[in-house]
């Protein structure tokens, strides 16, 4: 992804800049990046400490007032080239992290986090409240976090793990990975890729998964309360339990678990739909990969 | 999809059915499991045009594409959120609805522009409008048009890996669109897939009017 850009500029990253600046508790935290990377981490402490690898031609300002922080990367005749910034924030402190090249990382966040770039990953470990992380070209990765979750993938992944709250999560050509969630409101759609959802189904929780050219595999717990609608045009259907069907037609077809006071709608127009016990989707994408693993094994053998 | 109480069900959700025919009506979709289904889905549109936003985008060149190609103001679009239509309309403002991503103050009802909004409406619509017929629909095809001149123009200014991928996802979306409509020529009243080309039609704006952002911002 940064290959060129950290060819041209690694040679000229030869300045540190390092500098602290106090906060108030509520302040926020800005950073836009060209290119390069932004890793947050946490600490007790009410200040911000900001490290910068960069180019002797660029300059990196800190400008902080009692609401926002602003940190940004001034070259000499223009833009910045590269600067990898590490900076240190308090955990509460909430985040607005944007970059073109640029990968975002953040790790023991507590407060809200907002990171977008285009050609680069963003992966966090944190967030509380609103917590909304976009990419064009890289994988996006949340874990531990809480509150409304959005994040948007186009031509990459989405992974997310041991998040709870409102989620919603799409991508247009990757796969999505939901698991250990806690959600009465989830959301995820792609148009080529397979969705993964192993999670809570609360009652009067509202879930939707759908994909154009993919498999759901989809988690429902025991004692779910839970009304599940199933369409796919060209895709089959199959449960790791019983269910009876009803309202059968050629596309679609629905079924009720307990009392039925939680909505599931699950879509794929071109695979399929499996639904299973949480755990055992994982059983089972471990038992794919092997066999794909073993297939790839006999083809490369073959070959020789 | 269809039987004789599937024009009810938008007056059900309304609540505007006298209390004998819900009665009546709850009877019969305790029986009817393809009622069920598809008052399931109209409650799906209306929980969409409830959950509209109409924070605008955050480029600039939204407006102005929006006013290009006559979409309604935002006050307009306010005054027509109440949803009170038949199945068919409600088929189609399902597809209105999800094309009307974040501050696209856009809707595509049937109605000749300058045509002043009704707040509610219970008349049954003549006419069963399928979805597939929306991409031909001049306002989206305009609106498409528009972004893909402002993607044309800014291309230069955007990396060329960027555009590759752009145009691979469009392309990917577009295969989509085009399976849908293919789907939907041979069972036109299906729900499913009037809300499927209805989002991918959406998910192809939306790409469009992000990559346009970014053609834009890099200036």
């Amino acid at each position: 992804m940064l290959t060129t850009l950290a060819t041209l500029a690694g040679l000229a990253l030869a300045q540190q800049t390092d500098t602290t600046v106090p906060v108030r508790a509520g302040a926020r935290l800005e950073v836009n990046n060209f290119g390069g990377e932004i890793a947050i981490k946490t600490w007790s402490k009410s200040a911000v400490r900001v490290t910068a690898s960069h180019s002797s031609r660029d300059r990196i300002t800190v400008d902080a007032s009692e609401q926002v922080v602003r940190v940004k990367s001034e070259g000499r005749r223009g833009p910045s080239q590269v600067v990898d910034y590490e900076i240190t924030v308090p955990a509460a402190m909430a985040l607005a992290l944007s970059g073109v090249y640029t990968d975002i990382t953040v790790d023991g966040s507590q407060g809200e986090i907002t990171a977008e770039t285009v050609q680069g990953t963003v992966k966090v470990s944190g967030g509380v409240g609103n917590v909304s992380l976009k990419s064009v070209q890289g994988d996006v990765t949340l874990e531990k976090a809480r509150g409304r979750i959005d994040l948007s993938s186009v031509n990459e992944t989405i992974k997310a793990s041991q998040i709870s709250g409102d989620v919603s999560a799409e991508t247009v050509n990757g796969d999505i990975s939901l698991v250990q969630v806690e959600s009465s409101n989830a959301e995820a759609t792609t148009v080529n890729g397979d969705v993964l959802y192993d999670g809570t189904i609360k009652d009067g929780g509202r879930y939707r998964f759908s994909t154009h050219d993919g498999d759901l595999r989809v988690s429902v717990p025991e004692k779910s309360n839970v009304s599940v609608s199933v369409s796919t045009f060209d895709g089959d259907f199959n449960a790791c339990f019983p269910v009876q069907l009803t309202g059968k037609t050629k596309h679609r077809f629905s079924f009720t678990i307990g009392s039925g006071n939680a909505r599931l709608e699950l879509e794929s127009f071109n695979g399929d739909i499996r639904l299973c016990r949480p755990g055992q989707l994982a059983k089972d994408k471990d038992r794919d990969q092997h066999k794909n693993h073993d297939q790839d094994h006999d083809q490369d053998q073959e070959e020789e | 999809m269809s039987d004789t109480w599937t024009n009810r069900l938008s007056e059900y959700l309304d609540g505007e059915l006298p209390e004998s025919e819900r009665a009546t009506l709850e009877a019969h979709l305790r029986a009817c499991a393809d009622c069920r289904a598809t008052l399931e889905q109209l409650r799906r549109v209306v929980a969409r045009a409830q959950a509209l936003d109409d924070t605008p985008p955050t480029t600039d060149l939204w407006p102005a594409i929006a006013r290009h190609v006559g979409v309604v103001s935002l006050d307009a679009r306010r005054a027509r959120r109440r949803l009170s239509f038949t199945v068919p309309q409600l088929a189609a403002a399902a597809v209105a609805l999800t094309l009307l991503s974040a501050g696209s103050a856009w809707l595509l009802l049937r109605r000749p522009a300058g045509a002043r909004p009704s707040q509610s409406t219970t008349t049954p619509s003549p006419i069963l409008t399928n979805v597939g017929t929306y991409e031909a629909n001049p306002r989206y095809a305009a609106a498409v048009a528009s972004l893909e001149r402002v993607l044309a123009q800014g291309r230069s200014r955007l990396d060329t890996a960027t555009v590759r991928v752009i145009e691979k996802n469009l392309g990917i979306i577009d295969r989509a669109i085009r399976d849908a409509q293919s789907a939907l020529a041979a069972d036109p009243a299906n729900s499913y897939l009037n809300l499927h080309l209805a989002q991918e039609m959406r998910r192809k704006l939306e790409l469009l009017r992000q990559a346009a952002a970014l053609a834009g911002a890099r200036t």
